[in-house]
């Protein structure tokens, strides 16, 4: 049930398209954007930049143009329906957005989420050996961790073959629904 | 007391909660759908967990993560609000298992008010006025047309699993009936998941009464006056008001004695509302009881200067209750408008960015609401988004406190039944306090 997004963040850049979360993933499960109710699809948008700490945010696709703008405290969103014939993206300069956020390229990674509510443990038991380590090449299935819920061990499974880039979660502590806990590198081989 | 109150819900009854919370020192956790992550609910609370995508199925109704939630972050009660799991008796029992306090009623409580069928029965062997039906669910078409020949029509068929005014038919004829009692059960079955249904004598012209009742565990029950909810479109209520033009001091003792009589005889805990009917001839019928907070509260609460939310939590420490019936005084006259993001003529929900909100203010004027500016109405829930409730010496002063609240109120980006509201306040029979549950459909048709 984990979700695939990269995570971008930038300063003082031209406006972001993240092609993970509206492309097809490798489960096959892409978005299909404005087809249907747009006010969710803008809420989504709305969700992505404030997770990801972004300021400005635009899609474009199939003739429609949605940004999200978020500077100073103000949200504004505007769409513009593109005509048919042009397929580009008209970048005007944005303006700098305001606070720094780290850089950190995340492009083509793999974020595995917590489907449930619980506590979050690297190990089988508290003696054992990590499910996984930082480095370590996955199969898709394997078990990655277990997020434990009302005293029920539940095994969260790798959604794809690939390396473990980074772990996102802290063994023992809490984690909510949705919540980062690993980024797969796909591309990566054994 | 509790330590610390996980709130299993969202919008202005969470942030109402966390606020009754915050004043009796006990820290909160607010729980979410990914929706909701940036709600001023989520964050007037110390600590916060989503729970789930923002569909309320596998988030605020999704009672492993809700629980979850609760024992990841230690918190020793959860108070479930009004609608999502306040009324699941599944839930409330699994909470008393696990140790975690339900505030709200027991979970037998709310099983045997829940059916609805079963109410009417308990109440009726009291000897208390029931609404004139059958005597529990219909086992078949025939007992269905002896129940109405005997009643008289018209009848209306209700869904004993029902509620909130869903699952409702109303036959005129004899010839009718058998349909409408097959087309019923079906209906109940596919929205409550049970067919059972029961009948009663439908009132042409009712007012919608009901009682605030407030029961501590030794079984003492009070009741907190009446409220006059008539003003409703397809049985949900838009305004309410305290006390009801309808009912003296007289009728007052005499239905706030049946409600306690109601509730004393399924050992009532927490608090609850009894539902009635009132008829043309000021004659009162029990329809049912709501187990759980409701939505109307607060004009209890300036009329009777007690803090609702604050009691529900106190009982369900153990603590008795710190008032008896002679205690109770009601002042003045308290009104509520829910206002919705709706078209307010077409009703159509109207979701969106809330560009600009700025809430009226004053003597006697109390908004209710999780709304700001720039804050998003999502499409996934309720379209309630503010309650607006005033309070004056006489029903004139509280209308026109109403009044000049909704001229004050801004909510631009997005549509809200604010002027319809303020159609109503301005309609003469209803500023002579003569209206019924018909009153809103006859408004509407012109």
């Amino acid at each position: 049930m984990s979700k695939n997004k990269s995570r971008k963040q930038r300063a003082n850049k031209a406006p972001i398209i993240l092609p993970q979360d509206f492309a097809d993933t490798p489960r096959g499960q892409g978005k299909s954007f404005l087809l249907g109710n747009q006010s969710k699809h803008v809420q989504e948008l709305i969700d992505i930049l404030k997770r990801n700490n972004l300021t400005e945010l635009e899609l474009e696709r199939e003739g429609v143009r949605i940004r999200v703008r978020h500077e100073q405290g103000i949200k504004t969103i505007t769409s513009t329906v593109a005509d048919a014939s042009s397929g580009t993206v008209a970048s005007a300069p944005q303006p700098s957005p305001t606070g720094s956020t780290s850089v950190e390229d995340t492009t083509g990674l793999v974020t595995i989420t917590s489907p449930i509510v619980g506590t979050f443990y690297r190990s089988p038991s508290p003696d054992a050996d990590p499910y996984v380590e930082e480095g370590d090449y996955v199969k898709k299935g394997q078990v990655l961790c277990i997020v434990e819920a009302m005293k029920l061990m539940n095994e969260i499974e790798s959604e794809v073959d690939g390396r473990v880039a980074k772990i996102l979660a802290e063994s023992t502590k809490p984690v909510e629904y949705g919540q980062a806990l690993f980024l797969i590198d796909p591309k990566a081989t054994p | 007391m509790f330590k610390k109150v996980l709130i299993a819900n969202r919008g202005e009854i969470a942030l109402r909660v966390i606020r009754a919370c915050k004043e009796l020192g006990i820290k909160t956790v607010a729980v979410h759908s990914e929706a909701d992550a940036s709600s001023l609910h989520v964050r007037a609370a110390d600590e916060h967990i989503c729970i789930g995508p923002p569909e309320a199925a596998l988030s605020y109704r999704n009672i492993p993560n809700v629980l979850s939630a609760a024992e990841i972050t230690g918190a020793d009660a959860i108070h479930p609000g009004y609608g999502f799991l306040s009324e699941n008796a599944h839930f409330a029992e699994v909470c008393e298992s696990i140790g975690i306090k339900f505030i709200g009623p027991t979970s037998e409580n709310i099983a045997l008010m829940g059916d609805k069928a079963k109410a009417r029965e308990i109440v009726a062997r009291k000897g208390l006025p029931v609404t004139p039906g059958s005597p529990g669910e219909l086992k078949s078409e025939q007992e269905a047309l002896d129940a109405a020949t005997k009643i008289g029509y018209p009848v209306i068929i209700k869904a004993s699993a029902g509620g909130g005014g869903r699952g409702m038919r109303v036959v005129n004829t004899a010839e009718d009936l058998a349909r409408a009692f097959q087309a019923a059960q079906a209906e109940a079955k596919s929205t409550f998941g049970h067919d059972g249904v029961y009948l009663e004598r439908y009132f042409l012209e009712p007012r919608h009464i009901e009682v605030q009742i407030i029961a501590d565990h030794r079984g003492h029950v009070v009741h907190l006056g009446e409220r006059d909810c008539s003003i409703q479109r397809r049985h949900q209520k838009l305004v309410e008001e305290t006390p009801s033009p309808a009912v003296d001091e007289k009728l007052r003792k005499e239905i706030g004695r049946v409600a306690v009589e109601a509730v004393k005889a399924v050992h009532y805990r927490n608090v609850g509302t009894v539902e009635f009917l009132l008829d043309k001839d000021h004659n009162f019928f029990f329809m049912e009881v709501n187990t759980r907070i409701q939505v109307e509260h607060p004009i209890t609460e300036m009329v009777t200067g007690i803090d609702l939310i604050k009691e529900q939590i106190k009982l369900a420490n153990g603590q008795a209750l710190s008032f008896k019936q002679q205690d109770i005084r009601l002042n003045g006259h308290s009104l509520e408008c829910r206002i919705n993001a709706e078209d307010p003529e077409k009703f159509t929900p109207s979701p969106g960015l809330i560009t600009k909100y700025s809430a009226p203010g004053g003597f006697g004027v109390r908004v209710d609401s999780a709304m700001e500016s720039d804050a998003m109405v999502v499409p996934y829930y309720d379209s309630m988004i503010a309650k607006v409730i005033t309070h004056g010496r006489d029903r004139q002063e509280a209308i026109a406190r109403m009044r000049c609240a909704l001229d004050e109120f801004v909510i631009e980006g997005i549509k809200t039944t604010i002027p319809l509201h303020r159609r109503i306040l301005n309609d003469p029979d209803f500023q002579k306090g003569h209206v019924s549950t018909t009153f809103l459909d006859r408004f509407l048709a012109g």
